[in-house]
């Protein structure tokens, strides 16, 4: 019997991590094709090719050496991130609560700021030969002289931009993860999925109204989409620390990419509507039904905006850390 | 604002941050080099040349009508008016006298291309914002004015419209070609001003535009800056205001004060009405006659200089005639005389904002990369 249960629990977590894996291909598809592109009448790519077909092709591409000072380990920087967010995937599921303290909130907050920190690391290790400068001074006759000036790389401010941001721009989802740990008296993941089962879904009172669109906003945020892509933009001079990435790599970022959409809005479910992710459950299509309506959403508010400078970004983010301020205090009462 | 006009070179610059030539964030192969202060801009240098083809030592020694067929190969977005111009350069030096309907007919294609100029500009522009919808629907927008071009000249890019003496016989129009201009123009207006009112009534990309880039009108001139990005700084200098071929029609100079990315925006947008009101005129007035006068002979002349407003401002076209061939060409692009009011737009911005900034003069380097100057030394004689 105690066989069983455990290799049920196995089938559990395997199956629903490559049920999500798969599913999580087609966001970034669903997201360009069925939004961006309906509302820019546009006929889009197909729903498979951002997020399935393009790691494909990236697998069976040549692998070069990134122009670096550490190639190898910025090559590996996305799979480690990808590490990082099936970790945290996995801690959602009921059959890691086990882990006490290592399946709450702060476990989860903790490997996002890794993941957030990765991208420091890439902007860092990233030295675009876009924007080489010369090896020499640029002293032809005409050219600007600023000799003491320290000639930096692109991805080098992208790299500083992410710091602002995972010191800024991160507050409000963070905030938002407080919500259901004020509302369940618990930062547990278990105590706060009894709680919601007891009580009713987080997301069905006045604080978790405003957690939701507080967390929804800090989502975008993370995910960098418009109009928060500030540290990547093509319509900034900043492309960001991705430039190098090619081949394996490239399809891991990818990957990592589709599966922080899928997870976040997972971690969603458990937290505003007490629902973990389990294959062997009903309520695992209610998952996937808010893993998908996440993107929709995003790609409406995205098609619609232009890029956040931070004077406007800056702003935005006060209001909403405002708001979840509000809602953490609400949700007292 | 701080003060664009400090000694740069006393000035403590921190970093240098280079783009380019070849950058996915440029649409065009340029090099920019900005001098940055904690993210802001203290001086900036943009580089061309690295495309450059030589258009006009191709054009050396060619027949001028084989010339001028080459001469619209030089943009591809204006490229009529490159051909245009390069037709005006002979017929002046000829001394030609163009039968009034070919005229108008050249006049209309160029205002078309002005109009389709204008809003892949504004396109661009979104795009550079980030604000990909608009952008997407400007472009779509501007199929209707494409479509228009491509059913007058044959072509989607190059409409071999002009030739020495008037226009071909091809882009002759009759009634069905007119009643479908008017109604695409009406569609166009109408589109277009449903555009501003959304464009100009969102909060968020007006605090993206306004007050970045800023130029002022002192600088503008300083800096020879040319056409809509001139008129965004408050001078009122339009070119089709002293051109022959403009006097039968009433238009609107349109100038904007604040120099600004709003300013440059919205000086375009308001601009596509008026190419719309001389279009319609040109219309309504076409003349009947013959299409190209054939009567005339070739000689030997001097250099020979034109200028004619193109959509992104001056365009200068001269070169002299030996023997029915092209001898010291040079052209001047309107992008090549905004450089400097690039560079300096880009002082005082947001490193964010640098592109913006530069965009908003709508540049055409790959236009400018070909344009060289060619010493003129006259043959002496049995010289080939």
């Amino acid at each position: 019997m105690e066989f069983t249960n455990i290799l049920n629990s196995y089938v559990a977590v395997f199956g629903t991590l490559i049920v999500s894996l798969l599913i999580c291909m087609f966001l970034p598809g669903i997201e360009r094709k069925f939004i961006h592109a309906r509302i820019q009448q546009r006929i889009g790519p197909p729903v498979s090719s951002p997020g399935l077909m393009a790691p494909i092709k990236f697998f069976f591409k040549e692998s070069i050496t990134p122009n670096s000072p550490m190639p190898e380990v910025y090559n590996k920087l996305p799979l480690i991130g990808l590490i990082v967010i099936t970790l945290i995937f996995l801690i959602l599921m009921p059959q890691f609560y086990f882990l006490g303290v290592f399946a709450s909130i702060l476990t989860i907050i903790g490997l996002l700021k890794i993941e957030e920190i990765i991208y420091i690391f890439m902007g860092s290790l990233s030295k675009s030969v876009m924007s080489m400068n010369m090896p020499f001074p640029d002293d032809v006759k005409g050219a600007k002289q600023y000799k003491q000036a320290t000639k930096s790389f692109i991805e080098d401010i992208s790299a500083n931009r992410a710091f602002k941001l995972i010191a800024f721009g991160s507050i409000p989802i963070y905030l938002a993860l407080f919500v259901p740990v004020v509302k369940s008296s618990s930062l547990l993941l278990s105590d706060i999925i009894i709680y919601q089962q007891i009580n009713g879904p987080i997301l069905f009172s006045f604080a978790g109204v405003i957690g939701a669109i507080v967390f929804f906003i800090g989502y975008m945020i993370l995910l960098n989409e418009y109009p928060f892509a500030i540290l990547k933009t093509k319509a900034d001079v900043i492309e960001g620390p991705y430039m190098e990435y090619a081949a394996n790599s490239r399809a891991f970022v990818v990957i990592s990419r589709a599966f922080l959409m899928f997870t976040l809005a997972t971690l969603f479910s458990v937290l505003f509507l007490g629902l973990p992710p389990n294959i062997f459950n009903w309520s695992f299509l209610v998952n996937i039904f808010i893993v998908i309506l996440f993107p929709v959403l995003m790609g409406v508010f995205s098609a619609f905006s232009p890029v956040f400078t931070y004077k406007q970004f800056y702003p935005f983010v006060i209001g909403t850390s405002l708001l979840g301020v509000l809602a953490i205090i609400g949700a007292f009462f | 604002m701080m003060n664009k006009n400090n000694n740069s070179k006393r000035q403590i610059i921190e970093t240098e941050i280079s783009m380019g030539p070849v950058h996915s964030a440029a649409l065009e192969p340029y090099r920019v080099r900005l001098f940055v202060e904690d993210e802001l801009v203290k001086d900036a240098e943009i580089t061309v040349g690295v495309n450059h083809r030589g258009v006009e030592r191709i054009m050396e020694g060619l027949p001028v009508e084989k010339a001028n067929s080459l001469t619209e190969k030089i943009c591809g977005i204006c490229s009529n008016v490159h051909l245009w111009n390069s037709v005006l350069v002979a017929e002046k030096g000829l001394e030609i006298d163009v039968p009034e309907r070919a005229e108008y007919i050249r006049l209309i294609m160029a205002e078309l291309e002005r109009i389709h100029s204008h809003l892949l500009y504004l396109a661009h522009g979104n795009e550079v914002l980030g604000h990909e919808t608009f952008s997407m629907r400007l472009f779509y927008i501007r199929e209707t004015v494409m479509g228009l071009l491509s059913m007058v000249g044959g072509n989607r890019v190059q409409y071999g419209c002009s030739v020495i003496g008037g226009v071909r016989p091809r882009c002759d129009l009759d009634e069905m070609k007119i009643q479908k201009i008017l109604e695409g123009l009406d569609s166009i207006e109408k589109r277009v001003m449903e555009f501003a009112d959304r464009f100009i009534s969102d909060p968020i990309i007006m605090s993206r535009i306004t007050g970045v880039g800023v130029l002022t009108k002192q600088d503008a001139i300083k800096l020879a800056a040319s056409g809509p990005t001139l008129r965004a700084t408050g001078v009122e200098l339009d070119l089709r205001r002293e051109m022959k071929q403009y006097d039968p029609f009433e238009f609107n100079v349109i100038t904007q004060d604040d120099g600004d990315v709003k300013s440059n925006l919205l000086i375009r947008v308001l601009e596509i009405p008026e190419s719309i009101k001389i279009i319609k005129q040109a219309i309504k007035d076409l003349p009947k006659g013959p299409l190209t006068n054939r009567n005339w002979e070739m000689i030997d002349t001097d250099i020979i200089k034109n200028y004619v407003e193109a959509p992104r401002g001056k365009l200068y076209h001269s070169y002299a005639l030996e023997d029915g061939r092209i001898r010291g060409s040079v052209i001047r692009t309107p992008s090549m005389s905004n450089i400097g009011a690039m560079q300096h737009a880009c002082i005082g911005t947001h490193i964010t904002e640098a592109q913006l900034a530069i965009v908003q003069c709508d540049p055409c380097f790959t236009c400018t990369d070909r344009a060289i100057k060619i010493q003129y030394t006259p043959l002496s004689k049995g010289e080939k």
